[in-house]
């Protein structure tokens, strides 16, 4: 488990990264999203124990993390940077790179070395050098360096941010294979809420260096019926309806921006309909955009709108309002 | 015109020759040369690669320092030198004035500059994300600074031949704490100073070209190390 405490990072006098408490439970998974420059980066780098916070305390399984970390801390933990780098060499001596660094032999090296790569499918990559290959490789072959060492923790930062989908979901299956092979902590920094999605144990959001009590809007885990075209799902007390041919477990999400305010029912094509009460109203974007919360029978929901629509509407908390969105507004992931 | 010519000849008749005195001469500055590039590369890359790398106060200063010794003067590095070694000097006792080991020193701390400064560069110079990823892969200090020096290998091979360059083409203080004496501390450029002076140009000139031909030497040999680097 990798804990921060009472941290205040600080660049150049300026505070950065300010969190009471972030934790990475053992072998969990957590996603960190945000804009950039929210303080993702810095965050990992604290994790990674590349850097000691200016104020509080890292721990490492309940260790305290002394302010320079001896390599054998480091050694339990990893980061994949957002834009990663290859040393000098192939794509191999790469990836032996932090296991010569354990001390661990040439035959045993191969072996997990042959086991990652056909995960991520290197074979082609391995002699090639990092001038031979795209960005979207060389996040590959970063994941791979770092997945060969079997860490504790794996920090991935934007890790599909050079890749195509294919290649991102290559990726993904690879980590969940590993998972599955050996269970590790796995944090990653996106601003991809799809990501965030795939992964999340734990969503967490940061802003301006701060853990916003803000979560991505509208997120629900659900459990999606078999079958093709139009589904209805239980959230809560409401019921969604969405198109999907997926099944299973599946998390939704409703983006504020698709949702349609009204005081009354309108008629239209949305196939999602809610009644509910106000129960916050929130300005956003210098006053030219509202956040809309409303209660729809113990489901939250949030719509986004003009400051003008709002005002046309006369929302305030307590009144009554109407959400609607289309089935195909709703996204799956 | 005939004089160059002669003395020409004459250099190429002593090379050709091997003239004792002018082989004992290169020798004897090739083992100063090199004696003094190792002494001032292995305390004066990890300096530089400190001084890139690590933040602490006075950081600036010590760049400061490091950067306006590249330009001390040869006498005067010499001239301290003396003041240190004379027999009523602090370091007296070691009995080093008058010896190669004298000029060494002083080379040493001629080069120790250029080593520590343009490291310091050629370090800065290296994508920084280069040490995170070698950190957070889990090698320890050593490594990393390897890994780094590995991906400026261009850059501090540049370093070596300018430390090398500085050494062997130094004058001032080789003279000084050298004394230029036959046999013991002659070294290529206090003889070509002396037969130029004592009118032997065609011993001046052959020295001369033996020295130019030492820096090409040394410098195909680094770039030919360069050239078996990959990317």
């Amino acid at each position: 488990m990798l804990e921060l405490r009472g941290v205040r990072h600080r660049y150049e006098g300026r505070v950065v990264l300010e969190l009471e408490e972030f934790t990475v439970p053992r072998t969990g998974t957590v996603s960190v999203v945000g804009h950039n420059g929210a303080g993702k980066s810095t965050l990992l780098r604290l994790l990674a124990l590349l850097e000691p916070p200016t104020e509080g305390q890292v721990l490492l399984n309940d260790t305290v993390v002394p302010r320079r970390a001896p390599a054998s801390l480091r050694r339990r933990v990893t980061l994949v940077e957002q834009r990663p780098v290859l040393f000098r060499g192939t794509v191999r001596e790469n990836l032996e790179y932090g296991l010569q660094v354990r001390d661990i032999g040439r035959a045993a090296a191969k072996g997990i070395i042959g086991d990652v790569v056909e995960r991520l499918g290197l074979q082609p990559l391995l002699s090639r050098r990092r001038h031979e290959l795209s960005d979207g490789e060389v996040q590959r072959v970063a994941v791979a360096r770092a997945l060969v060492l079997r860490t504790d923790v794996l920090l991935l930062d934007e890790p599909a941010s050079s890749a195509d989908r294919a290649a991102a979901g290559a990726l993904y299956r690879a980590l969940s294979a590993e998972r599955a092979a050996r269970p590790f902590a796995v944090c990653i920094a996106s601003h991809q809420l799809e990501d965030a999605y795939r992964w999340a144990d734990d969503i967490r959001a940061l802003a301006d260096g701060r853990l916003s009590p803000v979560t991505p809007e509208n997120l629900f885990r659900v459990e999606l019926p078999a079958g093709d075209g139009v589904k209805t799902v239980r959230v809560g007390s409401i019921a969604l309806v969405v198109m999907t041919d997926r099944a299973g477990p599946a998390v939704v999400a409703v983006p504020p921006t698709d949702i349609f305010v009204s005081r009354e029912p309108l008629p239209s094509s949305a196939r999602n309909v809610f009644k509910g009460r106000v129960t916050g109203l929130a300005i956003e974007h210098r006053g030219a955009g509202v956040h809309v919360r409303a209660d729809m029978g113990g489901v939250e929901l949030v719509a986004a709108v003009t400051a003008e629509a709002a005002r046309d509407l006369a929302l305030t908390p307590g009144g009554a309002v109407v959400f609607s969105f289309k089935a195909t507004a709703v996204q799956v992931f | 015109m005939d004089f160059l010519a002669e003395a020409f000849r004459r250099a190429w008749g002593l090379l050709v020759a091997g003239d004792s005195e002018v082989y004992g001469i290169a020798l004897l500055t090739l083992k100063v040369a090199v004696v003094a590039t190792v002494l001032s590369c292995a305390v004066g890359l990890p300096l530089g690669y400190f001084l890139a790398t690590r933040r602490f106060w006075g950081r600036r200063a010590a760049l400061t320092v490091v950067n306006t010794a590249l330009a001390f003067p040869t006498v005067v590095v010499g001239l301290l030198l003396y003041g240190l070694l004379s027999r009523r000097g602090p370091l007296g006792g070691l009995g080093w004035l008058y010896t190669w080991q004298a000029i060494v020193v002083g080379d040493v701390l001629l080069a120790l500059p250029i080593a520590a400064a343009l490291s310091a560069a050629a370090i800065q110079g290296v994508d920084p994300r280069i040490r995170r990823t070698a950190e957070t892969l889990g090698a320890g200090s050593w490594r990393t600074a390897w890994t780094v020096a590995r991906e400026a290998r261009f850059a501090l091979a540049a370093v070596i031949t300018a430390a090398f360059g500085q050494v062997v083409a130094e004058i001032g203080a080789a003279m000084i704490v050298g004394g230029n004496i036959r046999g013991s501390t002659r070294t290529l450029t206090t003889a070509v100073a002396l037969y130029t002076a004592q009118g032997d140009f065609g011993l001046a000139l052959a020295l001369g070209l033996v020295l130019l031909m030492l820096a090409l030497v040394v410098n195909i040999a680094l770039q030919v190390l360069q050239g078996r680097g990959h990317a």
